[in-house]
């Protein structure tokens, strides 16, 4: 199921939400669980298995690497079994095909593909149990006892398909004891509309449009750049606001996931984007490959391996095609060379030119994203230049743009951080004021919430974008 | 637990985001309440297709997903005020300054024209076509595809809209591919023709994705010119403004009244002495025309009395000469043009009619021609197809 779904909206949700919030304590963690395994098997009726197999691996993991805490030698070899199986699941079920066609490519020996099916959210989830069984073996957390607790924290439908990748030592605590209140609701409906509205209204819009550029025999090379950037607008708008609504819902049950997107498209630099791009997925490289592996502190070469080796596996992590590899290691190397390089002189430049370094090297790599044929990449990417002998500029483009202009300069504005901007502006300004900044603030989003509802109904474009993740 | 407090403090939440958020969450719960208090209809008049049913609970269907995808159309296809929510959508879009809504063109007379996609079952068209025309034994064919307003009208599409004339290709292609002995008509020169005359009637309706029946009477113009017969003229015909309230296909797709409704017009001609036989339900009529559905919604079902597998009509007023019809709803409005010219016309509608019209025509040695036609909008997706041989 997804969030932006009527289902989930007006049947899943509401009822979810009345057990959740009429049944007492204990009852609660039980009524998550059972209604986040529904909520999985809508989409993957077997696969819930292999979750359910996933998160008993680790919490069996726990429990041993705490019995045998004492024995370095055991604890080291549970934890290496429980990647072993859960790195074993991921490769199967998400790269055997990519594997067997790169064997198929380089030996004479041709395997049949598996042609196996990718479990929706796998990447996500088999991140959290990972991260769950490393601290416990690094007595960061302790393991947890009770089995039904860790399933409802690894199976929460909140955070189980799309991220944020929520750590153990983050919600532990309040998988127990967590304070639900009225106003956590309020706080966690806002924000969960919110995350609503730029998806249906702003994602899905700028994604029709991306997709009929894509598909268009003869564009402009204005238009072709018109269409990476709605494609880096679509997939920044749909991934964040699926954080939103994730965070949103965590709220309004009583959970406080961390913050995975802080306006990436304003960065000034690479290493300024990926300190604002779905920050637990590179904190959780970070913490679990770079610094492990020796981070910066073995010398100029450790370090530089260490960066592709992350880089490498974060582009992977994406989708099992070359592309998303590309892509990675695109990033990785214009982070090394603004950490060698480039990145002292740039701060040196006006604001302006930043901006547009960042965003032109940002909407770029997202070409290189979304086009998992890569003749199909090629032939786009020669009409960003001219190459095929397209035009400059046509026609075409005024259609584009002029259709979606609107939902364009939405999109690009609220890339920005204006809300904050406008809520610190009305701060200083009088009662009345800002009442009435609240007022039109409460009637814009009741009316656009209908309009979300409108577009549900109508249904006509609503993809879920990571199921390859 | 600080990184919290500052989260608390951030979301600090005022009178008026709960009074919005409390009104949200009412108006969720009176939805649920609406759609599960609400008679559920089987069929919507204003799309004019049949609903989704609630699916079958069995193993199976669970397993492989089709269960809840069929919950998901169900609650989509029953949602309460669903043709509100469809106007609303429009008419948002239609302020942004949106010329295409829905795959519809917005022209810029305010009509509106599906958009074309590209096709992916000419290839199939073209050997069904050749294997009628193969069939049949003596009797001559011909094929006419009628293109739609995107291809007729499409120098009154919004500005900058790009189509690039696919529909005429196809057709171009089609009647390059199918052998000799398949006689094409060329009815969009004729339609080009008068859509280049500013004094000429609408050849379209403004808000369906059929012609109008000065558009079907242009189709019956090109036909004669091909075939070699003396077209009746217009003038001879009584002309009748039947209905002022029509609201077509391409209408239900957007629901949005801003864009108004279209007056249908009938012929009839003065001589006519008419049998017209509903094989399938037996039924019987003196007229082409069946005006009960003037006061439903799907008001294009008055030519021809909608959708029937095989239809005979016969014109005492005229002395010999058959010709059988194997066609879409096109036709139907073009069919009354050609009853002064045949005695008798059989109406084949491959959809419903099995086994062929070859035989039949083969069985029937006063049927001299036969008439393929169709559209080029619905074609590709017509489950008719297969069944023209």
């Amino acid at each position: 199921m997804v969030f932006s779904s009527l289902t989930f909206l007006v049947f899943f949700l509401p009822a979810f939400l009345i057990l959740y919030y009429v049944l007492p304590g204990r009852a609660k963690n039980l009524v998550l669980l059972c209604f986040s395994l529904v909520f999985y098997a809508w989409g993957e009726p077997i696969y819930i298995l292999l979750m359910l197999l996933s998160s008993f691996v680790d919490y069996v993991d726990g429990r041993l690497q705490e019995k045998y805490s004492e024995d370095k030698f055991k604890k080291r070899l549970f934890l290496i079994l429980a990647l072993a199986i859960n790195l074993s699941l991921l490769a199967y079920f998400k790269y055997a095909d990519f594997a067997v066609g790169i064997w198929n490519g380089l030996t004479p020996f041709d395997v049949s593909l598996p042609g196996v099916a990718l479990p929706v959210g796998i990447s996500f989830y088999t991140f959290q149990t990972i991260s769950y069984s490393i601290d416990v073996y690094r007595g960061r957390i302790k393991a947890e006892h009770n089995y039904l607790d860790y399933l409802t924290y690894v199976s929460m439908f909140p955070q189980l398909i799309a991220g944020p990748i929520v750590r153990f030592s983050v919600v532990q605590e309040e998988i127990h004891k967590r304070s639900i209140t009225e106003s956590g609701f309020v706080c966690g409906m806002k924000r969960f509309i919110m995350g609503l509205l730029r998806k249906v209204l702003i994602a899905n819009q700028i994604g029709a449009l991306f997709d009929m550029i894509r598909v268009a025999d003869n564009i402009s090379i204005v238009t072709a750049w018109l269409g990476l950037l709605c494609f880096t607008l679509q997939l920044y708008f749909d991934f964040s606001a699926y954080s939103d609504m994730a965070i949103g819902l965590g709220h309004m049950l009583g959970f406080h996931f961390p913050e995975n997107f802080v306006y990436p498209l304003s960065a000034v630099t690479m290493t300024d984007f990926w300190h604002r791009w779905h920050i637990s997925l590179s904190t959780w490289f970070r913490d679990y490959v770079y610094i492990p592996l020796g981070g910066n502190r073995c010398g100029r070469a450790r370090q530089l391996r260490n960066i592709f080796v992350v880089w490498f596996l974060t582009g992977l992590w994406h989708g099992a095609a070359w592309n998303f590899v590309m892509w990675g290691l695109y990033h990785g190397i214009l982070l090394t060379c603004e950490k060698f390089f480039w990145g002292k002189k740039l701060e040196k430049l006006p604001k302006v030119i930043q901006h547009m370094y960042a965003i032109v090297l940002v909407v770029f790599g997202f070409g290189i994203f979304t086009f998992d044929d890569l003749g199909e990449m090629g032939h786009y990417f020669s009409k960003l230049i001219g190459l095929p002998g397209n035009a400059f500029f046509g026609n075409e483009f005024l259609w584009y743009f002029g259709n979606y202009l609107p939902v364009l300069i939405a999109a690009i504005v609220l890339s920005f951080p204006v809300y904050p901007w406008l809520l610190a502006k009305l701060e200083g300004k009088s009662t009345y004021v800002r009442s009435a900044a609240a007022i039109l603030g409460a009637v814009v989003m009741a009316l656009l919430f209908v309009l979300a509802m409108s577009s549900l109904v109508r249904d006509t474009y609503n993809p879920f974008l990571y199921f390859r993740f | 637990m600080e990184e919290h407090n500052l989260n608390e403090k951030q979301n600090k939440i005022s009178l008026t985001d709960r009074c919005v958020i409390y009104a949200v969450s009412a108006m969720i719960l009176i939805f649920v309440t609406a759609f599960f208090v609400s008679d559920k209809k089987t069929f919507s008049e204003n799309e004019n297709r049949t609903l989704a049913k609630v699916p079958q609970v069995s193993f199976e269907n669970i397993k492989s997903g089709a269960f809840t995808s069929g919950i998901e159309t169900y609650i989509a296809d029953h949602f309460p005020m669903r043709d509100g929510f469809l106007s609303l959508m429009t008419e948002a879009e239609r302020c942004s300054g949106r010329k295409e809504i829905n795959n519809v063109y917005i022209a810029d007379d305010g009509s509106l024209v599906e958009v074309y996609k590209t096709p992916s079952n000419t290839q199939k068209q073209i050997a069904q076509f050749t294997k009628l025309s193969e069939n049949v034994e003596s009797a001559r064919c011909m094929l006419m595809m009628v293109p739609t307003a995107v291809e007729v009208y499409s120098d009154r599409l919004p500005e900058n809209a790009q189509y690039d004339h696919l529909q005429q290709k196809t057709i171009d292609h089609i009647y390059g591919s199918v052998p000799s002995s398949l006689e094409t008509i060329d009815v969009s020169s004729r339609l080009k023709e008068l859509s280049d005359n500013p004094k000429s009637e609408r050849l379209y309706y403004r808000t369906d994705h059929h012609w109008t029946t000065f558009g079907a009477f242009a189709g019956y113009e090109a036909f004669c010119d091909a075939a070699g017969i003396k077209e009746v003229p217009l003038s001879d015909y009584e002309k009748e403004v039947v209905s002022k309230s029509f609201k077509g296909t391409v209408y239900s797709k957007l629901n949005d009244p801003y864009f108004g409704e279209d007056e249908i017009i009938s012929y009839k001609h003065p001589d006519w002495k008419l049998t017209v036989t509903y094989e399938d339900t037996g039924e019987i009529s003196d007229t082409p025309y069946n005006s009960e559905y003037l006061s439903q919604k799907d008001q294009y079902s008055y030519f021809l009395n909608n959708i029937h597998p095989f239809v005979t009509i016969t014109n005492d007023a005229v002395d010999g000469g058959a010709i059988a019809l194997v066609k879409d709803s096109y036709a139907n409005s073009m069919i009354p043009f050609l009853l002064q010219n045949y005695h008798t016309v059989y109406v084949f509608d491959t959809r419903y009619y099995k086994g062929g019209p070859s035989k039949f025509i083969n069985e029937h040695k006063d049927i001299s021609d036969v008439l393929i036609l169709y559209n080029m909008n619905t074609i590709d997706n017509d489950t008719g197809i297969g069944g023209i041989f």
